[in-house]
């Protein structure tokens, strides 16, 4: 056998190495996607072995489809709320954990904690907060003088959805504290001796320096958000799968009008029409929100990132 | 009065501009930040107390009007009702079991991933390198429903092997967050092991590996964690005999005549959530350590 000469990195190693994921992403991410491309251009119903190619007619459908067009827009609207009610929800708890505080620990393990609850454990304990007779949230209410509100239905669902998001926004905000600590005391005390105020420095000095790490919050929050679909099927009143189409009008996203057209009218072809629809926004708004970047965000010149 | 104390050092920078009234001013905010932190702390852990009450009334306690906040005596019996009225231990084995595979298989995986990223040349890297950060960008949910239909076609439904190959896949997240790991290492300390005749193989179990402990419990904690609040998968993907914890909670405890029982539900989700959180209670740093890696680099 012939000897091959030596080479510190021989290529065969390097694609065993990534070859998990290289074979995991073809066959667990692309392949799926690909195959509800292919259903999408049928009229396949989940079950029966017959079906037949419709061609882009689920497409053509779907532009005309009033619910789809109301779930995407009501989509944009959660969406075009929550995320910058969480992004700086986030910054604010941070700015003020990022200070000298008694027990600091002890309030960012408060904050943080909800963000690693399950979610079905969320969604529970929200509906007992929620309940329109026995919730805590109606009992101050009522305490007030107010009246009960009964949360989980039209037209309050939405704003029950809203909160139920924005109290995981711990997570968010320990990556912002972190953002926050990298920044070099040196450049916000120059500010200072320059006679800047604290919220000059915050607005030209802080937010500047951490602008990587918000447009990282930002598309991250845009792409889970625009996908939710967990939330309003366990905060719905009865939550099984049987119990389907009774998810409120509020919190009748995108992603639960999919599940609805999978489950409920065994549309499998139309349903995975809106999915690709739904992966073709996410890919342009992505795309987008890249190329806009270039003007808001600061990096800095050193990029070791990539070596 | 470390307080007193503290702020004093802290504000001895601005008084060399300031003056006694700002040092005042700077005092009475901090008392301001204390009111704000612990009206939001209410907020926050509220939740988590409430379950608890609720999963200690009886249940007309609970639906009663005025509401009541702190039940006349603790129901324990709603927890032995969590255990008894569905079968609680099989679905929490099931979780258990599943979460422990999942998260083993793809913390090894994505370590082995992340060690060729970080250490290893050939061509196409850099275009695969960039792949793998677009699919961090794809969620779950997007393909989620063509697999099941896909798996339900080669009989991979009811069984447990879907969460196999998903942990073999390695995950984009885990994968960047070993690459970075490993990048930052010498590179003097494989040389000395080339030099001396070991394979790459060698060189990760032996060297590399050892080194990225930390790197490997976060990784473990956090994919434990994920699977452990996973809904839609096994939503989907088992049934009634095979399915997990968080299904099994949902929607199973009701009185013989359908009605749901909210008292009991809460206990079964106290104890459910009880796992996470003692886990993240114990190391948080890891937690930290794992989202601070992945999300600063934008």
């Amino acid at each position: 056998m012939a000897r091959h000469t030596w080479s510190r990195y021989p290529r065969r190693t390097f694609y065993l190495f990534v070859g998990p994921w290289v074979v995991g992403f073809l066959l667990l991410t692309a392949a799926p996607l690909l195959y509800a491309f292919g259903i999408s251009l049928t009229n396949f119903d989940g079950s029966s072995p017959r079906w037949n190619w419709v061609g882009l007619r689920n497409y053509t459908e779907l532009l005309g489809d009033q619910d789809a067009w109301a779930a995407l827009v009501r989509t944009i609207v959660f969406t075009a709320i929550v995320v910058p009610l969480s992004v700086v929800g986030a910054l604010g708890l941070a700015v003020l954990l990022n200070r000298r505080l008694k027990a600091v620990g002890l309030w960012r393990t408060v904050f943080y904690l909800p963000s690693v609850v399950p979610i079905v454990a969320t969604a529970i304990m929200w509906k007992l907060i929620l309940n329109r007779d026995a919730g805590i949230l109606n009992a101050i209410l009522s305490v007030t003088g107010l009246d009960r509100i009964t949360w989980l239905v039209d037209p309050m669902a939405f704003y029950a959805l809203i909160l139920l998001c924005l109290w995981g926004v711990g997570g968010g905000m320990i990556i912002m504290l972190a953002a926050l600590q990298g920044v070099p005391t040196e450049l916000e005390e120059a500010a200072r001796m320059d006679g800047a105020g604290p919220w000059r420095v915050f607005r030209h000095v802080t937010v500047p320096m951490i602008s990587p790490v918000i447009y990282f919050q930002v598309i991250t929050g845009v792409i889970a958000t625009f996908q939710i679909i967990v939330q309003p099927l366990l905060l719905a009143e009865t939550n099984s799968m049987v119990t389907l189409g009774q998810v409120p009008q509020g919190t009748h996203l995108y992603m639960v009008q999919v599940w609805e057209q999978f489950f409920l009218s065994n549309r499998f072809g139309y349903g995975s029409a809106m999915l690709w629809v739904l992966f073709l926004i996410t890919l342009a708004f992505t795309l987008l929100l890249m190329r806009s970047s270039r003007s808001w965000v600061h990096y800095e010149v050193d990029s070791d990132a990539d070596r | 009065m470390q307080t007193v104390r503290s702020h004093a050092v802290h504000t001895s920078r601005t008084r060399l501009v300031g003056s006694r009234p700002a040092l005042r001013r700077r005092r009475r905010s901090a008392g301001a930040t204390y009111i704000i932190l612990l009206a939001l702390a209410v907020v926050f852990a509220g939740p988590f107390f409430w379950l608890l009450l609720a999963a200690l009334k009886t249940r007309g306690e609970w639906v009663a009007v005025p509401t009541k906040i702190l039940p006349a005596e603790p129901q324990w019996s709603n927890f032995t009702h969590a255990f008894t009225d569905i079968n609680f231990p099989a679905y929490a084995m099931n979780s258990l079991f599943l979460a422990t595979t999942y998260a083993v298989l793809i913390t090894l995986s994505s370590a082995v991933v992340g060690f060729g990223f970080a250490r290893l040349q050939a061509p196409g890297k850099r275009v695969m390198f960039l792949v793998l950060l677009s699919t961090m960008m794809l969620p779950q949910v997007l393909t989620i429903l063509p697999t099941y239909v896909l798996f339900s076609r080669i009989g991979l439904v009811n069984t447990y092997w879907p969460w196999v190959l998903w942990g073999l896949a390695a995950s984009p997240f885990l994968v960047f967050l070993f690459r970075q790991f490993f990048a930052a290492i010498p590179r003097e300390l494989e040389d000395a092991a080339i030099i001396d005749g070991c394979g790459w193989g060698r060189i990760f179990v032996r060297i590399f590996l050892p080194l990225s402990r930390p790197v490997l419990v976060t990784a473990f904690l956090l994919s434990f964690t994920w699977n452990w609040g996973d809904y839609i998968a096994p939503a989907l993907l088992l049934d009634a005999d095979h399915t997990t914890l968080s299904v099994a909670i949902t929607a199973w405890y009701q009185d013989p005549h359908g009605n749901p029982l909210p008292t009991v539900q809460a206990a079964a989700a106290a104890l459910y959530v009880l796992p996470v959180m003692l886990i993240f209670l114990f190391a948080q740093r890891y937690f930290i350590r794992g989202v601070v890696g992945s999300g600063v680099k934008g």
